[in-house]
């Protein structure tokens, strides 16, 4: 598939934001991007001209924000609602090998849906979720630059471009993103499938980094994870907002080109990563 | 806007066209009405009566009352208490409707109506809207008399202030801007327009911390939004009294500054996250005189194309108002007169129902249905519910366009069905936009506001009569002739200076161990670490926070001095913005203090590279009723404009907030100034932190003896005497503008500007926040004999450490590149000008020296340990 | 019409630190012998049915479909 073919999707609904940076990011990597209201993919109070399918995408972005307020539980309301109108789209959407990511917000609404970690293969949602994004340790919202380490085995779509072990800096910004599993044996389960993408770390590289290098206080320091076929992946920290370097709080210190190319930041991989195998697999 | 908050922008359009038109409609009103200037030394004039033939209700006691009730102390009224309501009569029309018989009361009972029903017009108000009426022979509607205490409000009309900003802030560099309107528009690169907004909520956070401050936050937003601008930045400069004020120290009524700190910072935090704007700037500031009465001003910038530019005025008579957002509710009713009054020990409980409460969830997509609805081209003009609700909204969205309005408020979506026209009329509920549009869009606006589950509605429609209209159910309810309750009264007030001696000189021994001085002023609350705040406010989403609120090495950082935002993808520009202002020098002297937070705001816009755009102001202060409050307004007002017309800078907005003062007294003279800066490429952008061991270290500007409202002086416990900081424009503007060509040039690693705690502090945080070293010697500094070094001979060292001299900058020049950077000043005023200071170096300590006398030796871990663990410390939570 | 009141709670041992927040914030108003402080969320649903067990039935869906992660959540529910 050539880059000018692919579309994605960014999901909007009332209270999400981050969507115009993310649709931005995509653009900038050389592929389409629309931001698209929920409502034009279930056809609820939009005009024919807004009317949209999922399938008309490629890839499906949930951006960070706070949809629905994310009152009850963040995420919980948007996911009810993606379940009861878009669920055999989705599952379709997922079968096919397309993308899904889910950045801060869209994680914890990827989880509430049960698309991620979705641990049985071929199985693209659980019926009930079977992890949670759950409020950080400190009892608050916490908007700060985590290290994280890239740990998958090569399992994951969107770390083609990351070397294993690396360490990238990118922004955490959150209250909810404590990630939790019901029992240990999921943890390793989930280690065990390659389906761990990222954890926190911290400056001494640490595997088990305490606050604040830790936002949230997650278990095994996870910080993202992916399904077991590597197309669904869902992260707490935001890769979008150090798609340029300058982005990054420290880029006065380092310069424009850290390395990576000029005004390159330590998200872009991610995205660069995923159009890579839209390109060559789809 | 909001009910804390004076909108400056009414009455001061630029355009000409409006100009003229307000000025026709005071001298209407003049003609018609008592004098609209009401000296208030204590004696009223005699009021001229009103001419019989404009008084259509021929009542035999009227026209005589009328002239003579001034100096009449009882009228009508019996012995005993007055009882005003016996000339209420209730209207059967099937809805709660009454109407005032004001001809009938007597002075004691128009001031008794005015308290109870809590429109707090005072007793000459109460005379003009009595001759309005009797001129157009009728007794006035609850509506009515509801909508005037809205409409001639401080908040709202201006009252106490308007001869002062007339005198000293209007009418500067006005050239430079686009328009202002309910937020300012100014050029930002090619195509693109900028458009900021300052505004206060405090009396609503003094109150109920969480919802005012949110909500003051969603006012400022719409504001920006109405002038059809995404917005893409926040700050939010907030004023509180000490957080380790002892509990039984409070007065009763008055809430701990730790729990309102909390409170507004939550609000901050769940409404500004919420709509996705981030929080980059601003700051806190500690005094005692704000325990009775905190400020919370809140600020927000907004990037438009120049085709999105939507105005706040209707586009022509037979366009229709169309309402968009929350459904109206009982919340914030008499917010706006609460706003102008003091806060009382019942405030607390009474004025509950002045707080709106706040839905970010219904913001957020109120901003995108706003933003699409002026993106498609189909409204004509775009106005939010500020201060004042529907009254005030519909009537300027017509007014200003020299139109005049109908609206049937039944037609308003209600949260509570039994709701009076009234309080439909007069609530300040949020989330709320007007816009006017072609009746042929109406279809598509409503469609489009469905699609984002936004309550609209039609309102009303755009006549050519310039009257304000209201019907109820088939009613009228109200009728104003539009130039009436818009041209509100305007006072003179009487003012009060006292003397400021600017010599008072202070003896002292300079203290053994400076470095624990400067340990305790990184401590010190309004120098300390606000960490703990800014990461719970999102500084990030947007993606386009190029200098965050905190600089340097990533788990170190410093406190940067602004923040600069990239806001158009296809821009290189840089925006950038800082906020303001040093209480303890505003109040010894309210002129100076004034005018320095105009320096700091110009030179922290420098330090990151950015040339000053514009300014906004936020003029927070007490009773204006009282000689010396006013005093100080109009002290403050003079130095900013002194200082804006020197530099040549606009004021973009304003916003006026009086009567802050509840229990504990007036706060401090508040000009909070927030600056607007452009930096020419977002590339340049420099932070303060030190960057490589051997680059060289300069001060840029001159140190005098400026001890007065410093740290220092705190420190020694002395709450008096010293000269606070003076400025000279003329060497601020040429100083900022090489220090941010050096910036361009490649010359600066690091920049810092020098306010509270001088050259120690400055240098303090730049070496923690680069995890570097920093050797200074002081010697070269302050032995030039200058008139304004009022002191003979050369100056102490502990002065040169700790001075808060205005207009001057610490920065790191590489050592290569030291030659071009010292030839930039080689020119006429600025002569001088750079002081060498010393270099950076890798040893993790500040050292200065004056000569061969030392003075500081303390490690950097230990100067961040104290910033940076203050604040958790005082508020009681883990770091 | 049914109510139903539904009370979510955190399982034993899922932290809580809003709970522990909460607590501390206690103790530092000076409530001395304060020793834990939990969070609690009640749902008050009201149904258009007559039949309590159907309205039970059907807020346990409710439970399981949106009021609840049954990852960290237990939930009880009480129809009247």
């Amino acid at each position: 598939m050539n880059k000018k073919d692919i579309t994605w999707a960014v999901l909007r609904i009332e209270g999400t934001n981050s969507e115009e940076e993310s649709a931005r990011c995509m653009r900038d990597v050389g592929v389409n991007a629309e931001i698209v209201h929920l409502k034009q993919l279930t056809g609820d109070d939009v005009i024919q001209s807004e009317r949209r399918k999922l399938s008309d995408y490629d890839g499906l972005w949930i951006a960070g924000g706070f949809s629905a307020g994310d009152y009850i539980r963040a995420g919980a309301i948007l996911a009810a609602r993606m379940k009861s109108k878009l669920t055999p789209e989705l599952k379709e959407f997922i079968k096919a090998g397309k993308p899904m990511l889910g950045i801060c917000n869209g994680f914890q609404i990827m989880v509430e849906l049960g698309v991620l970690p979705s641990m049985e293969r071929k199985t693209p949602m659980t019926e009930l979720p079977t992890a949670v994004l759950n409020l950080n340790d400190s009892g608050h919202y916490e908007c700060r630059p985590s290290l994280l380490r890239h740990v998958n085995r090569g399992n994951c779509k969107f770390t083609g471009r990351i070397r294993g072990g690396e360490v990238r800096t990118v922004i955490s910004s959150h209250a909810e993103g404590k990630f939790l599993m019901a029992s240990e044996a999921d943890y390793k389960r989930l280690a065990d499938q390659d389906q761990i993408v990222f954890t926190y770390t911290d400056p001494d590289g640490s595997a088990a980094p305490k606050y604040p290098w830790s936002p949230n206080g997650a278990p095994h320091a996870i910080a993202g994870v992916c399904n077991p076929e590597g197309t669904v992946m869902g992260m707490m920290p935001h890769p979008e907002r150090v798609f340029w370097r300058h982005g990054h709080p420290d880029w006065t210190r380092t310069g424009l080109d850290a390395g990576l190319g000029w005004d390159v930041g330590d998200g872009r991989a991610i995205f660069d990563s995923i159009v890579d195998y839209q390109t060559k697999k789809l | 806007m909001h009910s804390a908050s004076v909108r400056r922008n009414k009455g001061d359009k630029l355009t000409k066209k409006a100009n003229q038109q307000r000025k026709v409609a005071v001298a209407k009103v003049a003609a018609k009405g008592p004098a609209r200037t009401v000296p208030l030394a204590g004696k009223r004039p005699a009021r001229k009566p009103f001419k019989q033939s404009i008084i259509k209700k021929v009542k035999a006691a009227a026209p005589a009352k009328a002239g003579k009730t001034a100096s009449k102390p009882a009228g009508k009224a019996t012995a005993g208490a007055p009882t005003w309501e016996r000339h209420v009569k209730k209207q059967d029309v099937g809805f709660p409707l009454r109407t005032f018989d004001l001809d009938a009361m007597s002075d004691d009972e128009l001031v008794a109506c005015s308290k109870a029903m809590g429109i707090r017009l005072s007793l000459a108000e109460m005379h003009s809207a009595r001759g309005y009426f009797q001129s157009k022979g009728r007794d006035p509607t609850d509506v009515e008399m509801e909508a005037l205490g809205q409409a001639w409000s401080e908040h709202c009309c201006y009252k106490s202030s308007k001869p002062i900003l007339k005198k000293y802030v209007y009418g500067i560099a006005e050239e430079q801007l686009i328009c202002r309107e309910d937020a300012g528009v100014l050029p930002f690169d090619g195509d693109w327009y900028y458009s900021p907004k300052l505004e206060s909520h405090n009396h609503p956070s003094a109150i109920e911390p969480y919802g005012g401050a949110a909500t003051g936050i969603g006012g400022v937003i719409r504001d920006v939004v109405c002038m059809g601008a995404q917005p893409v930045a926040l700050l939010d400069p907030l004023f509180f009294g000490p957080l380790d004020t002892p509990l039984d120290k409070l007065p009763p009524g008055v809430k701990h500054p730790r729990f309102l700190l909390s409170g507004v910072i939550e609000g901050i935090r769940d409404y500004g996250n919420r709509v996705g704007i981030p929080t980059v700037a601003g700051g806190i500031t500690f005094h005692p005189g704000y325990t009775g009465n905190c400020l919370v001003n809140v600020g927000c910038v907004g990037i438009l194309h120049k085709d999105a530019l939507t105005h706040s005025k209707a586009g022509g008579v037979g366009d229709v108002f169309v309402y968009l957002g929350n459904p109206t509710g009982r919340d914030g009713i008499h917010g706006v007169a609460f706003a102008s009054e003091e806060l009382s020990e019942a405030s607390e409980e009474a004025s509950r129902s002045a707080v709106q409460v706040g839905d970010a969830i219904l913001k957020e997509p109120l901003i995108h249905v706003t933003l699409e609805l002026i993106a498609d081209k189909l409204v004509t003009g775009c106005k939010d519910f500020g201060g004042g609700g529907l009254s005030c909204v519909a009537g300027e969205l017509a007014y200003d366009a020299g139109f005049g309005c109908e609206i049937q408020l039944d037609a308003v979506p209600l949260k509570v069905p039994t709701m009076a026209p009234w309080e439909i009329w007069v609530s300040e509920s949020q989330e709320r936009m007007m816009v006017t549009a072609k009746p042929a869009q109406v279809e598509r606006i409503l469609q489009i506001a469905k699609k984002w589950d936004v309550p609209a509605a039609v309102v009303g429609k755009v006549i050519k009569e310039k009257v304000n209209r209201v019907r109820y159910k088939g009613t009228k309810v109200l009728e104003f002739d539009l130039s009436f309750s818009t041209g509100g009264p305007v006072y003179d007030r009487p003012m009060k200076a006292p003397t400021i001696n600017r010599q008072d000189w202070l003896t002292f021994e300079q203290p053994k161990d400076l470095s624990q001085t400067l340990l305790w002023m990184l401590a010190h609350p309004n120098v300390m670490s606000k960490e703990w705040v800014i990461r719970q406010y999102d500084h990030e989403v947007r993606a386009n926070t190029v200098l965050k609120p905190l600089q340097g090495v990533i788990g170190s950082e410093g406190p940067g001095d602004a923040a600069v935002l990239k806001p158009v993808p296809t821009s290189k520009k840089g925006l950038a913005l800082s906020s303001d202002v040093n209480p303890n020098y505003c109040l010894r002297d309210p002129f100076w203090g004034a005018a320095s937070a105009v320096d700091e705001t110009v030179r922290n816009l420098a330090a990151v590279g950015a040339r000053l755009s514009s300014i906004l102001d936020n003029l927070n202060f007490g009773n204006p009723e009282k000689p010396e409050r006013m005093w100080e307004l109009s002290e403050s007002a003079r130095g900013l404009g002194t200082m804006a017309r020197a530099l040549n800078i606009p004021f973009a907005s304003g916003n006026i907030s009086l009567y802050n003062q509840g229990p504990t007294g007036p706060i401090p003279p508040t000009p909070t100034v927030m600056g607007c800066g452009i930096l020419s490429n977002f590339e340049h952008a420099t932070t303060m932190d030190l960057k490589k061991a051997g680059d060289k270290l300069y001060l840029v500007g001159h140190t005098y003896r400026d001890l007065g409202g410093s740290l220092y002086l705190e420190s020694m416990k002395k709450s008096k005497g010293e000269r606070v900081p003076q400025t000279d424009p003329e060497i601020l503007a040429v100083s900022a503008d090489l220090v941010v060509t050096a910036i361009e040039k490649g010359l600066v690693r690091a920049a810092h500007d020098c306010s509270e705690g001088g050259i120690a502090v400055a240098l303090a945080e730049m070496a923690f926040a680069g995890k570097l070293g920093a050797k200074a010697d002081l010697a070269p500094l302050g032995a030039f004999g200058d008139e304004r070094n009022l002191q003979p001979g050369p100056m102490r060292s502990d002065h040169k450490l700790f001075s808060e001299s205005n207009s001057r900058w610490i920065v790191e020049v590489p050592a290569a590149k030291e030659q071009a950077f010292l030839a930039l000043f080689d020119k006429p005023v600025v002569k001088g000008l750079c002081y060498p200071l010393g270099e950076v170096v890798r040893e993790p300590t500040v050292t200065i020296v004056d000569g061969s006398k030392p003075l500081i030796q303390v490690g950097v871990e230990a100067c961040r340990a104290a910033w940076r663990d203050a604040m958790p410390k005082l508020m009681g939570v883990s770091a | 019409m049914v109510k139903a009141h539904v009370t979510v709670h955190l399982k034993p041992g899922i932290s809580d630190p809003e709970g522990n927040n909460t607590l501390k914030a206690l103790q530092l108003l000076g409530f001395d012998g304060v020793v834990a402080a939990h969070t609690t969320r009640v749902w008050t649903i009201e149904l258009a049915t007559k039949s309590k067990d159907k309205a039970k039935e059907q807020v346990d869906a409710m439970c399981r479909r949106l009021l609840t992660n049954p990852v960290i959540h237990d939930y009880t529910i009480k129809v009247e």
